[in-house]
């Protein structure tokens, strides 16, 4: 099995990491995703052999998380919370909004994904990890443009950047 | 580690006070009262307890939650109910809920009427659903193996089968994949399930998911019987029972005993039958392609496993003489008459080969017909192992049983594969040493598939086996090993590593006295180490780790000449002893199967008899035995089907027993004699193997005094000192170790 | 009070510089010159409950651990999944340190030596910045071998989920920590005993556990006075939904909720009223605009027949039918049941697709008794808690807002009806 250095190396150091180098395998499966652009039968083996399990193990794994995909997305995710908070704020609609505005582009993976741990900004979504909301359908076009031209997405609208709603924690 | 020995308790269960083995699980322990507890996730076979199905929810006094029987250990007091109003109400929303998904498709389903999931729909189910909406579907069945197909839809996800590839055979290739209500069971990518253990899964499913393909839509539970027996295909001698239908083996299942193969069958023991053709009204010599599953446009691509085996040629079914160069259908008379009349001729230059798979009493018959009507004293198995080696090291107080190699401190595998040369004990030594921390070590010229399971792995080479087990004999001796070690082509240090790991093991045991006790090491050898002073040193390190005094310690070795080589052995079938190795007083020199091939060549011997052995096909000399049997004038053979040895070279073939068809004694490698039933009639002019030996012997004047089946057993028990008392009823189903016999002091 | 959330915007909070300068560590220093055992008893002094949603005595946890010399672990459960709740996710990014700073304190007083941050892969930004904390922790000697010089070593590494609910369920947290799928495991053997690659573990959540330096910094026995006496201390709730502050909040626990979701989150949108509430995470049955006065405590919440959980308070105003609320409960519960048992794998899928039937007009006020039914089919039968999560507050919706449903039914049927 010829496994790109890098990712053997990088596996190899999260393997390191356990007691039981099985624990590795999440962080190596992401790692072959990001590298494979999903959890692709050649991914799995490939981290199958540099972690010495089979790679039916792996897939049942992969299988099991909603970040693992077990079939070709697009480069860019984009996870539209719609679970209840957000839901409740409008979260429906803005996810058909992002999936019809992306959409046949290949370069997106628009996702209706259960509650993200940012209901303080419902309606929100998760691009490539970060965070932002509240958003409008209004929004959309510029996070998808953010996105393609490689910017900050929605700078103003980063949770990162957001102070905390606790008056008295602000004093 | 040593096995457990629960202490008895009482606890209650439905108002009835039962006696169970303290810390059973529940659904065990309820049996003795009795009571049956419904699973499907629980199998101990498996493993530890998963609690997945939720059907054996019971009340206990004193806990609010209903617990699950299946991981509830019983203690002492406990109050147990399985009646209640709760309880009851549970197990008809589990079984509800079972079967929103299910299909129901129970009158086309093969697992109808032998069904777990019917059994307890109807048990404890309430025998309606309120589900209406949709039920899950799936593309079925599929093929998840030559020999495995699998039905998603009627799948309850109990996990056995992943379970069984992940924590008993260990090959990790079943898996399940999604989660919550779209999990389903699947290989990787969804590759076959090919895997030497694959078929067990079969009979863990507790629905129709995954059934035999060569099975399929042959046969229902009320067309069938089973047949108790064991399998003759190697020496783990698993018991089976035959699914029979019209006097014909439709199916192997595996015959749980757990001693023998702790309810396991391989692949080869379940699939390796020919299976009828599918269709009615379609003779077998056409050639059948298309089985019932080839009629549904689902199926294709999918080929019965009848096609995928190899075929073996044509059964035999009649006696065959060889007349004008060719061999040709005789009848038993003219045949009998042949191979009287050239074994005759013969006289004491006749001689006998044996095959594994003929039973003990098959092999003491042909010998007495040898030595007492032809006085020949050339008998052998092919194996070609030093008598006098087995007969040491089959000592009872040497001899280690199955379950020893669940519970050793240390196994040594030495000069054997076990998953080639006998595959159940591949997943017994895999269980020890998951469940009870059994250290393994393995010594041998390949790498063994147990490699990732040792300690430790020593490496010799091809060849050096004898050799290395003399190195090791001397390492323990604390004895120079170097030339041996060279010899063995293994590294010193590595013969060292080994003897340090079986001899600190014992210390360690022993609590750190200065002097090791007995410890409880198992060495499962192949009978390929006892050559070039194997045999001697196998004694050493017997002696030298104390093999003999412990219990739960010893040997196990894997007979060289196939299934029944421990039996054959001990009936009288090796050079030089008579049965239970009672030395013979002979004028005629003893000769083995190499002498024997060479006494051929050299026109010493004209008359060879082959029972289920074909030297051809298990020799490594092959041109010298086609010399040899080129130069016999007589070749009498008994067999199933016409190897190419016994094409071109017999003169009279008789029709022989399939396993099937067969009864009589075999001894599995820890001396537990076992029996075969005959599950079937015999086809054609088949007649018994012991018959034919009779029927020959009195041509030649001699009588073997056997007139039934039973008989012989007898005769075998009367004939080896250590069976004396031995009886069928006592075998019975179960089989018996005669090393545990009284009788066993009489062993020489 | 501001305990945990004290200033908790002050730039580079999240850096070692700042959270030192600010005191931190300093409980650490403390804690390490007192016996293991007197740590364990601020810990049980302080009666502070397990924050992630079972209210678990954090000091009896830590004291059910075996004692004697073996592998032990600590596991930080940052899988927070639970709908409603973000509390976690605001700690960690601004106040890393805090929790790793508990993190080996309570390892101290456990004897663990060995523990993992279990973050949920989603919190992508959060796992960072923990990541870099976590450098500057161990660069300065907080974490790693002799810490301080008080001979107690610490390994500790962050990892990142990969989305799954379940994993918030400690067993299944351990199942996907050693590298399996999430699915939760038979109870007992308790991770206590047999947890972590067999060994003992004590399992806590972010807030449990960044609560830990302040308990040593006050004194277990002051933390004890605030809030009510079986719940003690100050408790992050996070507010979503139809509020018009939605965020965390830090309150002393026992405050009546309607000060929680009226007076610091602002209620519903204007001319709107609370038609249900869930008190803690969707998990939690649901109360109603009436249950506001209810005192914001495990206890008294228990007694209303709902419980704390997270301390997540989602609020529906009477805007929304109470049908979409429990489709997308149940939704998702059955998205993320593991499947491993029967009753939590049919229950929640049966369940959602009870629920579509009632908004495609297929269904009859007979099916509300037949959903009622199969929720207490799962409710206390399931290998986890993730079944009655479902049926709870399904359950609870079922019973408060049955005239609802059946309108809903009614309506819905004519609909398809004359469609």
């Amino acid at each position: 099995m010829n496994v790109p250095a890098e990712l053997r190396a990088e596996i190899e150091g999260h393997m390191a990491l356990y007691p039981d180098p099985r624990s590795a395998a999440l962080p190596a499966l992401e790692a072959a995703q990001r590298l494979h652009g999903w959890c692709s039968p050649a991914a799995i083996e490939q981290v199958a052999a540099t972690m010495g399990v089979t790679p039916a193990y792996l897939e049942s794994v992969a299988s099991f998380y909603d970040m693992l995909e077990t079939s070709p997305v697009g480069r860019h995710s984009i996870y539209v919370c719609t679970n209840i908070s957000c839901s409740l704020c409008g979260a429906d609609e803005l996810y058909e909004a992002v999936r019809e505005a992306a959409g046949e582009d290949a370069e997106f993976n628009v996702r209706a994904f259960e509650c993200l741990g940012a209901c303080d900004i419902a309606p929100m979504a998760s691009v490539d990890g970060v965070y932002v909301g509240p958003l409008s359908v209004a929004d959309v076009p510029q996070l998808l443009d953010d996105v393609r031209a490689g910017r900050e997405v929605l700078a103003s609208k980063q949770l990162v950047r957001r102070p905390c709603a606790d008056a008295e924690a602000r004093s | 580690m040593p096995r457990p020995q629960p202490r008895t308790i009482a606890f209650t269960i439905d108002g009835l006070e039962v006696q169970a083995p303290e810390n059973a699980m529940l659904v065990d322990a309820a049996k003795h009262g009795d009571v049956e507890i419904p699973v499907f996730c629980y199998e101990p076979k498996l493993g530890q307890p998963v609690g997945a199905c939720r059907m054996c929810l019971v009340e206990i006094e004193g806990i609010p939650k209903l617990q699950t029987g299946c991981s509830t250990p019983v203690k002492d007091g406990m109050v147990v109910h399985t009646q209640s109003a709760r309880v009851r109400e549970a197990q008809n929303a589990v079984v509800e809920f079972l079967l929103i998904n299910h299909p129901l498709d129970c009158p086309v389903c093969d697992k109808g009427g032998e069904c777990p999931l019917q059994d307890i729909s109807f048990g404890w189910g309430k025998g309606s659903s309120r589900f209406v909406e949709p039920k899950r579907h799936f593309v079925k069945p599929l093929e998840l193996s030559p020999t495995i197909a699998i039905d998603r839809e009627r799948c309850i996800l109990c996990y056995r089968c992943v379970r069984f590839s992940q924590e008993v055979s260990e090959d990790y290739q079943l898996v399940l994949q999604e989660r919550g209500a779209h999990s389903y069971v699947a290989t990787f990518d969804g590759r076959p399930y090919e895997a030497p253990f694959s078929g067990n899964i079969v009979e863990l499913c507790p629905v129709g998911a995954l059934t035999s393909r060569a099975y399929r839509f042959r046969a229902r539970p009320w067309d069938v019987e089973g047949a108790g027996s064991v399998c003759t295909l190697c020496p783990a001698q698993c018991n089976v029972t035959f699914t029979v239908r019209d006097e014909r083996v439709l199916r192997v299942l595996a015959r749980d005993h757990a001693e023998v193969d702790d309810g396991w069958l391989c692949d080869a023991g379940r699939f390796a039958y020919q299976p009828p053709p599918a269709r009615e009204g379609v003779s077998p010599t056409e050639g059948v392609t298309a089985t019932q599953e080839g009629t549904s446009p689902t199926q294709e691509g999918v080929t019965p496993i009848h096609e995928r085996v190899t075929a073996p040629s044509a059964r035999i079914t009649q006696p065959l003489v060889r007349d004008g160069g060719e061999l040709r259908p005789a009848t038993w008379e003219r045949a009998l008459q042949e191979a009287a009349a050239g074994l005759r001729r013969a006289g004491s230059r006749s001689a006998a080969l044996v095959g594994g798979r003929s039973t003990s009493e098959e092999g003491l018959l042909l010998a007495r017909l040898l030595r007492e009507g032809l006085r020949s004293e050339r008998i052998d198995t092919l194996a070609g192992v030093a008598p006098a080696a087995q007969r040491r090291l089959a000592h009872p107080e040497l001899q280690a049983r199955v379950s020893d190699l669940e519970f050793a401190h240390t196994v040594l595998v030495l000069g054997a594969e076990p998953a080639r040369d006998i595959p159940i004990l591949d997943l017994r030594i895999r269980k020890g040493v998951r469940r009870n921390g059994v250290k393994l070590a393995i010594a041998g010229p390949e790498v063994s598939s147990l490699h990732a399971r040792a300690q430790l792995n020593v490496r010799y080479a091809p060849g050096g086996d004898g050799a290395f087990a003399r190195a090791l004999a001397a390492a323990l001796h604390g004895e120079d090993l170097t030339a041996a070690a060279h010899a063995a082509g293994a590294e010193a240090e590595h013969v060292r590593a080994l003897a340090n790991l079986l001899s600190t093991g014992a210390e360690l045991r022993s609590g750190g006295a200065s002097v090791s006790a007995p410890q409880d090491i198992v060495i499962l050898y192949g009978e390929g180490v006892l050559a070039d002073g194997g045999a001697e040193a196998v004694a050493r390190i017997a002696a030298g780790l104390k093999l003999a005094a412990a219990p739960g310690a010893g040997l196990l070795g894997v007979p060289a000449a196939g299934t029944n080589g421990r039996g054959l052995a001990e009936a009288g079938v090796t050079p030089g002893y008579g049965p239970g190795y009672v030395p013979r007083e002979s004028e005629q020199p003893a000769a083995g199967v190499h002498e024997i091939g060479e006494l051929l060549c050299d026109g010493e011997i004209s008359a060879l008899y082959l029972l289920h052995a074909d030297p051809l096909r298990s020799q490594l000399a092959r041109e010298r035995w086609r010399q040899a049997l080129a130069r016999a004038t007589t070749v009498i053979a008994h067999a199933e089907h016409l190897s190419e040895g016994l094409r071109e070279h017999a003169t009279v073939v008789f029709p022989a027993e399939s396993n099937a068809e067969k009864e009589g004694t075999i001894v599995h490698p820890d001396g537990r004699l076992q029996r075969l039933r005959a599950a079937i009639g015999r086809p054609g002019s088949v007649r018994a193997e012991w018959q034919v030996l009779c029927d020959l012997a009195a041509r030649l004047g001699l009588d073997l005094g056997v007139l039934s089946g039973p008989m012989a057993s007898q005769q075998l028990y009367d004939a080896v000192p250590f069976y004396a008392g031995v009886t069928l009823e006592e075998i019975g189903g179960r089989g018996l170790r005669w090393p545990e016999r009284e009788a066993a002091a009489a062993y020489a | 009070m501001k305990l945990l959330f004290e200033r908790i915007d002050e730039p580079g909070l999240n850096t070692l510089p700042v959270y030192e300068r600010r005191g931190g560590y300093e409980a650490l220093r403390k804690a390490l010159q007192m016996p293991p055992e007197a740590v364990l008893h601020e810990f049980e002094a302080s009666g502070l409950r397990g924050r992630g949603g079972a209210g678990f005595q954090m000091g009896k946890k830590v004291s059910f651990l075996p004692q004697g010399a073996m592998d032990k672990y600590l596991v930080c459960n940052a899988d927070e999944s639970e709908p409603g709740t973000f509390k976690d996710r605001e700690l960690m990014q601004k106040s890393p340190h805090m929790l790793i700073e508990g993190i080996v304190i309570a390892s101290y007083a456990a004897g663990a030596t060995r523990s993992f941050i279990y973050i949920r892969g989603e919190y992508v930004q959060q796992a960072d910045i923990l990541d870099a904390a976590l450098a500057q922790a161990r660069a300065a000697g907080y974490v790693g071998e002799n810490i301080l010089g008080s001979g107690h070593t610490l390994s500790l590494v962050v990892h990142r989920g990969a989305g799954a609910y379940i994993c918030g369920e400690e067993t299944g947290l351990l199942d996907s920590l050693e590298g399996k799928r999430g699915n939760p495991r038979l109870k007992p053997p308790f991770p206590a005993n047999q947890g972590l690659y067999q060994g003992p573990t004590l399992i806590n959540n972010v807030e449990t556990l960044s609560t830990v330096p302040t308990i040593l910094r006050m004194g277990g026995e002051q933390y004890a006075k605030l809030g009510v006496e079986t719940s003690t201390g100050t408790k992050l709730v996070s507010v979503s939904g139809h509020v018009q502050r939605p965020g965390n909040y830090e309150i002393e626990l026992g405050i009546p909720s309607r000060e929680i979701v009226y007076g610091l989150a602002g209620g519903p949108p204007e001319g709107r009223e609370v038609k249900c509430w869930f008190p803690g995470g969707s998990s939690s049955p649901v109360l109603t605009g009436e249950d506001l006065d209810i005192p914001y405590d495990f206890d008294s919440l228990a007694k209303a027949g709902t419980m704390l959980g997270s301390g997540a308070i989602i609020v529906v105003d009477d805007s929304t039918p109470i049908l979409d609320v429990a489709l997308k409960v149940a939704k998702f519960y059955r998205h993320e049941s593991c499947g491993k048992c029967t009753p939590c794998r049919e229950g929640t899928n049966w369940t959602v697709k009870m629920l579509e039937r009632i908004e495609c007009g297929e269904a009859t006020p007979m099916d509300l008794e037949l959903m009622a039914s199969v929720q207490e089919h799962i409710m206390g039968n399931c290998l986890c808690v993730l079944g009655d999560a479902m049926a709870m507050p399904i359950g609870s919706m079922i019973a408060k807002f049955r005239e609802e449903f059946e309108a809903h039914i009614e309506s819905r049927r004519l609909e398809a009806v004359h469609a």
